[in-house]
């Protein structure tokens, strides 16, 4: 059954994807914590008057330190970006699998009786639930997506605040619940996976 | 088909849009996994997608509420059963524009995020959602500021009123709002509607509206609209509540600053959250007319006192604040307060809080308007007559009529589970509201007295002083247009004197059960006070609450006890005199206090518009009966002060004589009604042998001579002979002398 087919193949996709995913957040998790120094030293010299310390005699030194954390932070947040478009391409790539899966669906849809699509065996789960789970699958990423890249349009270098509180904000965005039951899902459906 | 009952959706669906149906009824509907289903409920309804339940059964229904009307914006109903043909199929296409209104949680956000941004967010969240048009897709599930989305128009077919949105579906923006904000539109639709404050509404609408319409007209005269407004009025009379209806039908978001919010305990605290409620109401503001409500004034923003206590702090912040509002800054500042007395005079001068708005207890006309409206609601029989009603219930504010229906409509209900099938509310079950609710004008006060009902028969003779107690207390609220007619006004006062003993105390009460007024008693105990100006103020605060719930009846007894004379040669600086001043003020004196005025000032005029003759003695009693009247008695109205004597004090004085001998009959016939009387009493002969007997004498007779009847015969004597009479009379005394009326004769002033 075709169906059968696409799904199994969605579901490898979905398995490789999910340890890219996870990858990448990981590389992004170091780059907010960085990004948060950033706002915890900016935040420093915004408080510190330099005037009052040995470090008066050099001419304009706050604007120039400044301007460094700034561009630092720039950059910081270039590559921060960098990566989100790799999560997008993860993303993107699941969500695409799942519409085609369920244009697939759509099309034979008049031949399919629904009983058969909610019958379920010891080995195999039913159409229906599968479908069901790579629906929650791709909702699940495209959230995560939406969240994470709200959060790092919406920052602004001048609210220092923001900036501190960068990575704890960006932690609270792990969904580990969501994350487990995926891999739940993925487990469950390991028989089905190998049977070629 | 059986019925469907709605279960709470399931955590992991949350966000998914999904119905979950048995999978028989999906087949019995057509549906195919993932079809676009319209689900009725009570009060909305909602798009979903259809998908079977995990463990397939019948019977129940899931749903995630992503795409629904907006009368659903507060949730879903518990225990609710759904009838399969509530669900309907709907087919959807893919839509190619759609038109939206984004709904943000805060003003920041909205700010700070820039338009193009926005579009982007919201796309990727509305990607492969089926919408409807007029709906709102709830986002809550994405956790961001970005709430709901208000879907406005879908196309291009304009036939199909839903259809899911593709990545091709081209999407606008057309407005951004805050839940706030799109909250109190949504409220605006559902206002209850309010009883008898149509004037204060009007003004604060007004007041509201105005510089929203006609914003260059106001820059063209220069004058800037006020700003702040002050809320006056006892406990109940819907001061808070006025304030939200407004503020619906304006379509104003509202700022609610309560006390315990605001006051923090670090020292700068409260000052803080005060400056953040400002900029709170500054942001609100800008998105459309803005309301700063703050509740119980008083006890925020006290009288400043010398010490610095931390409250000084916090209203010397409120007066800088409120200067320091600009013209720009659109919103108004309504304050509401029950002791306007205790705020800082500094608040109340203009450019603060320009206006005043007094509400006083409702009126007559106002109490039937609020009745009105409570019943609208309810069962009511149709013979209950709000009119009659209204005028039972003198110093009941909003909160105690509303309190009142509520439990009328207990009563109903307690009878209606003991069986008798009646579902009305009647005029009945009101009275035995009236039982368990009292005015609250009258809570506390000193002379709140329970009196036992006392018919005008049940006092012999005096038909003469009963007929005069008629005219000057009956007959105002009786025949109010006769009295309106002929210019005629009730008496301020009523001064009944003469021997003691001689039922001037009944007949007060008799006039007070006859007459549907409030009735309030004040003995010496009630006033005087070790504490020097203590008894003054109570008796001019006894006034106001009589007053505050007109037409009421102020009865002083023994009044020439209670109130001195300043020509007696007493003291000049006793309590009584002083007392006394402060009696002959508040029956006579130059005018109210602002503070409790009540209603508008009405004046009968002869208008073109024909009234209807209910609504016309209504309002002629309201105005006639606006005072309150004094009753006093007394036994020696020689020591009364003449200034007390006057017209427009005590108006009538009546004296009430000792009984002659018509009567005594008369009293004694009264007495002996509950007793057994043998055959033989002949009362002519003993009212004509107790000449100088007083009412409470002849009373005493009756009583001695059942007891001698019982002395005599142990205690199964039936009847009451008349020598059993004549036994007691030869024993008693009368206790009035011929010396003592004619005292009375001589000196009525």
């Amino acid at each position: 059954m075709s169906l059968q087919g696409a799904l199994r193949r969605s579901f490898l996709l979905l398995q490789e994807q999910q340890g890219v995913w996870g990858s990448i957040l990981q590389e992004c998790d170091s780059l907010a914590e960085s990004l948060g120094n950033l706002g915890e030293q900016m935040g420093g010299l915004a408080r510190v008057r330099l005037s009052d310390t040995p470090l008066r005699v050099f001419p304009d030194l706050q604007e120039r330190l400044r301007f460094q954390l700034v561009q630092e932070a720039d950059l910081l947040l270039q590559r921060l970006r960098g990566r989100m478009s790799d999560l997008q391409s993860v993303r993107d790539s699941i969500s695409n699998q799942a519409s085609a899966v369920l244009l697939l669906y759509e099309d034979a849809a008049d031949t399919l009786d629904l009983a058969a699509l909610s019958r379920r065996s010891s080995v195999v789960p039913s159409a229906a639930d599968m479908l069901e789970w790579l629906q929650d699958a791709e909702r699940y990423y495209r959230q995560q997506f939406l969240q994470r890249k709200i959060l790092l349009q919406t920052l602004r270098l001048e609210d220092l605040s923001q900036v501190e509180g960068f990575p704890q904000r960006w932690k609270t965005l792990e969904s580990p619940d969501s994350e487990q039951r995926i891999t739940d899902t993925l487990c469950r459906l390991s028989f089905f996976m190998e049977s070629q | 088909m059986p019925p469907l009952r709605l279960l709470s959706v399931d955590p992991s669906d949350r966000g998914s849009q999904r119905c979950r149906l048995g999978p028989g009824l999906m087949s019995t509907l057509g549906l195919r996994l993932g079809s676009p289903l319209l689900v009725s409920l009570p009060g909305g309804s909602c798009l979903c997608t259809a998908w079977p339940r995990p463990d397939l059964a019948e019977g129940f229904i899931q749903m995630d509420l992503k795409c629904f009307s907006p009368g659903l914006t507060s949730g879903l109903p518990a225990h609710l059963t759904l009838d399969p043909v509530q669900l309907s199929p709907l087919p959807c296409s893919k839509l190619k524009r759609v038109k939206v209104t984004v709904i943000v949680q805060s003003h920041d956000f909205k700010k700070h995020t820039h338009s193009s941004l926005l579009h982007e967010f919201v796309k990727d969240m509305l990607r492969g959602v089926y919408v409807h048009r007029e709906y709102v897709v709830n986002m809550e599930d994405f956790n961001t500021d970005i709430r709901y989305v208000r879907i406005v128009w879908v196309g291009p077919d304009p036939a199909a009123a839903a259809g899911v949105i593709t990545s091709k579906t081209a999407l606008e923006i057309i407005e951004v709002q805050t839940v706030q904000h799109y909250k109190s539109l949504l409220l605006k639709e559902v206002a209850p509607p309010l009883g008898g404050l149509e004037e204060v509404t009007a003004s604060l609408r007004e007041m509201l509206q105005l510089p929203l319409f006609y914003p260059s007209t106001l820059t063209s005269l220069g004058v800037s609209c006020p700003r702040g407004v002050l809320l006056v009025g006892p406990p109940g009379v819907g001061k808070t509540l006025l304030v939200r209806r407004v503020v619906m039908e304006v379509g104003a978001s509202l700022v609610v600053v309560r006390g315990p919010e605001v006051v923090g305990s670090r020292p700068g605290e409260s000052e803080e959250t005060l400056r953040a409620v400002f900029e709170n109401a500054r942001s609100a503001a800008e998105e459309g007319p803005c309301v700063l409500f703050l509740d119980e004034l008083d006890s925020l923003f006290p009288r400043r006192s010398g010490s610095s206590s931390a409250e000084n702090r916090l209203v010397a912040q409120l007066l800088t604040l409120m200067d320091g509002m600009s013209r720009s800054d659109r919103f108004l500042i309504i304050g509401a307060t029950n002791r306007p007395d205790s705020l800082d005079p500094a608040l109340r001068r203009p450019g603060r809080f320009d206006r005043e708005v007094i509400i006083g207890a409702p009126t007559l006309l106002q109490r039937k308007a609020i009745l009105t409206v409570l019943c609208e609601r309810m069962p009511v029989c149709p013979t209950v007559n709000m009119a009659e009603l209204a005028q039972i219930t003198t110093g009941y504010v909003g909160a105690d009529l509303s309190a009142l229906c509520r439990e009328a409509a207990m009563h109903a209900l307690r009878e209606n589970i003991k069986g008798s099938g009646q579902q009305l509310v009647e005029m009945k079950h009101f009275q035995e509201g009236l039982k368990a609710v009292g005015p609250s004008c009258l809570r506390g006060s000193l002379g709140r007295t329970d009196l036992s009902p006392v018919l005008w028969e049940q006092i012999g003779g005096l038909e003469e002083v009963k007929t005069k107690l008629r005219q000057s207390i009956e007959w105002p609220m009786r025949h109010p247009e006769a009295f309106v007619r002929l210019g005629l006004r009730r008496p301020r006062g009523v001064l009944l004197y003469g021997p003691p003993g001689c039922a001037k105390t009944t007949l007060v009460k008799a006039a007070a059960t006859s007459s549907h007024c409030a009735f309030l008693s004040v003995s010496g105990a009630d006033l005087y006070s070790p504490y020097v100006g203590d008894s003054e103020k109570a008796l001019a605060q006894l006034f106001q609450q009589a007053r505050a719930c007109a037409p009421c009846l102020l009865f002083l007894d023994e009044i020439d006890t209670l109130i001195g004379s300043r020509s007696d040669g007493g003291a000049p600086n006793s309590v009584q005199t002083r007392l006394l001043s402060v009696l002959l003020n508040e029956m006579d004196g130059i005018g109210l206090k602002t503070v409790e005025r009540r209603g508008t000032e009405r004046i009968l005029q002869a208008e073109g518009v024909e009234q209807s003759h209910t609504d016309e003695e209504l309002e002629c009693q309201e105005v006639c009966n606006k005072d309150v009247m004094v009753v006093a008695a007394t036994n020696r109205p020689s020591s009364l002060d003449s200034a007390l004597l006057r017209p427009g004090r005590l108006d009538h004085v009546i004296y009430v004589p000792p009984p002659d001998l018509q009567a005594r009959l008369a009293i004694l016939k009264v007495c002996t009604k509950s007793m057994p009387v043998d055959s033989d009493v002949r009362l002519e002969e003993l009212a004509a042998s107790t000449e100088l007997y007083s009412g409470a004498d002849l009373e005493n007779l009756c009583k001695e001579a059942a007891l001698l009847a019982l002395l005599e015969e142990n205690m199964e004597a039936s009847s009451i002979r008349h020598t059993h009479f004549l036994q007691s009379i030869s024993k008693m005394s009368p206790s009035l002398t011929a010396q003592q009326i004619s005292a009375y004769l001589l000196s009525p002033q």
